[in-house]
């Protein structure tokens, strides 16, 4: 009869794994950059359909036709909030965060895409929701760098804009972000 | 039974360059543009979409969902991909279109190997209790199997090095190789070893890359095409999981691949094989039983260029375009995936 009363002991083999990749920013994503250190927010419009990606992708995901540096096109730094999650944190590897914050979605004016993960400041919490018009918080000029924009991911703004916050305007109307909820 | 009436009846590939500065969706972007447009089709009215990629090559989760940003994928279509070489991407496709309630389907392979260190990444590639942790890569492997070759009285190093000489002569023809020219066996054998007996040349270059296919069938290829390359068989074998248990020189799987796939040992115009290092050509030819004057790799193959995950079908486009063309009837192309030759591919095709 075997033994099934002794704990064995598991053997437990570690398998660290480190992957090193390094590559420079695409053209595109280069002039994104400088843009954004300038204190502009740029994209792609597609000379086909008129949407704009914010960064540009260099062709259009849905007419499939490339676009270029001709196509390039300024966006503003105000939008609309179209949706939003209040995350209390909880401690994981990683977490930095310790108190409840925001990650909102905000679709700048002449964008045809949601700026996603954006702190709102200026209300709180329990006063947010969708619609609400807000703008750009910049960080000093001194201090904007390229620094989260890579070539994987959708174009980060965290190192040159700290938060949004809100104008005071009236609310957009609901035409404006109904299809942009996220 | 397996359908003999499917295609290929377009093609593109972008050349095989070191480092592309683009994304990997704007690789694909043109030339899936472009093999619908050679094929004349709407990429609204493709049938079934496969496309073969890595996420461990560029590094980035999900990175095969914004290569479908490529293909048009709104409104939603019908498709899949496998974490493999596009060839792979082929034969799901031809399974598909075997169903037979659509009639044409959309492939595409494409890799960026330049941002990651290809040795140290494709080390995870293997059995993650004996092989992962002693990061054993492709090019160690490949040396193991060169030794083996050379040890089995197979092959020598200057059989090797007249492999790379041949290859990279046939690249001349060839405007998206990246490694290509006139070079002699002598000189090549004066180069160091990097992983004995292999030397840097017996290695394939590190390529960015990808390459599109349409398939088509029956009637809808002969509209499409006035000269199809019809799948004549397509199968493909895999060894035991270990490199250790099995003999290095030779390759079963590619020989079975090659039986169930209709090859008869005929003549055959045109033969693409997916020999990333200089060796595996020898192991190769002999799996498929080819005469020392076959028609291999005019192309220049992989060792010309490898943009992994797009090889393999490269393979295959460059047979199909030489039917689709007229200046060959029959021909093979041969994928891999694995290291030393673990998995392959063999696609027998035809003129009408």
């Amino acid at each position: 009869m075997s033994d099934t009363t002794t704990p064995k002991e598991n053997l437990v083999m570690n398998h660290l794994v480190s992957l090193s990749y390094s590559e420079e920013l695409t053209p595109i994503l280069e002039r994104y950059v400088d843009a954004l250190i300038d204190g502009r927010i740029v994209g792609h419009k597609c000379p086909q359909c008129g949407r704009v990606y914010v960064p540009g992708k260099g062709y259009c995901p849905i007419c499939v036709v490339e676009t270029t540096d001709k196509d390039e096109f300024e966006v503003s730094d105000r939008g609309t909030v179209t949706g939003f999650t209040i995350i209390t944190p909880v401690a994981y590897y990683g977490q930095t965060e310790t108190e409840p914050f925001v990650y909102a979605s905000v679709l700048l004016d002449g964008s045809s895409g949601n700026l996603g993960g954006q702190d709102i400041i200026g209300v709180a919490h329990d006063q947010l929701h969708s619609g609400m018009r807000v703008r750009a918080v910049w960080k000093p000029p001194n201090e904007r760098t390229a620094e989260g924009v890579s070539n994987r991911g959708w174009g980060s703004v965290a190192s040159v804009i700290d938060a949004f916050e809100w104008t005071g305007e009236p609310d957009a109307d609901r035409s404006v972000y109904e299809e942009h909820i996220f | 039974m397996a359908a003999t009436d499917i295609a290929v009846v377009g093609f593109a590939q972008t050349p095989s360059v070191r480092k592309a500065r683009e994304s990997e969706v704007q690789l694909l972007v043109p030339i899936v543009t472009e093999a619908l447009a050679r094929a004349g089709l709407d990429r609204r009215e493709v049938g079934f979409t496969c496309a073969g990629s890595c996420d461990y090559l560029t590094g980035g989760p999900f990175a095969f969902v914004s290569n479908l940003e490529a293909a048009g994928a709104w409104p939603p279509i019908s498709e899949s991909h496998v974490e493999m070489d596009g060839a792979w991407a082929l034969y799901e496709a031809w399974v598909r279109l075997q169903h037979g309630d659509i009639d044409t389907a959309l492939v595409f392979g494409s890799g960026k190997s330049s941002p990651s260190k290809p040795e140290e990444m494709w080390a995870q590639q293997l059995d993650p209790y004996y092989l992962a942790p002693l990061g054993v890569d492709p090019a160690s492997l490949a040396g193991i199997q060169a030794r083996a070759l050379i040890d089995a009285g197979k092959a020598t190093e200057r059989d090797f090095a007249e492999v790379v000489a041949r290859n990279r002569a046939n690249a001349k023809d060839n405007p998206n190789a990246q490694v290509s020219g006139d070079y002699s066996v002598d000189k090549l054998l004066q180069a160091p070893y990097v992983r004995a007996p292999l030397r840097a040349h017996d290695f394939p270059p590190i390529s960015d890359g990808a390459v599109a296919v349409v398939l088509a069938r029956g009637d809808r290829a002969r509209e499409l095409c006035d000269r199809p390359a019809w799948i004549r068989g397509l199968d493909h074998r895999i060894e035991v999981h270990q490199p250790g248990m099995r003999d290095l020189t030779a390759s079963t799987s590619t020989t079975l691949a090659a039986r169930k796939a209709g090859y008869d040992g005929g003549p055959l115009d045109v033969i693409e094989l997916s020999s990333t290092f200089s060796p595996q050509e020898i192991i190769l030819r002999e799996a498929l039983g080819l005469d020392a004057d076959a028609n291999v790799n005019p192309s220049g193959g992989a060792l010309a260029g490898n943009p992994v995950m797009a090889t393999g079908l490269v393979r295959i486009a460059e047979v199909a375009q030489r039917i689709v063309e007229g200046s060959a009837g029959r021909g093979l192309a041969h994928a891999t995936g694995g290291q030393v030759l673990q998995h392959n591919l063999v696609c027998l095709m035809e003129g009408d």
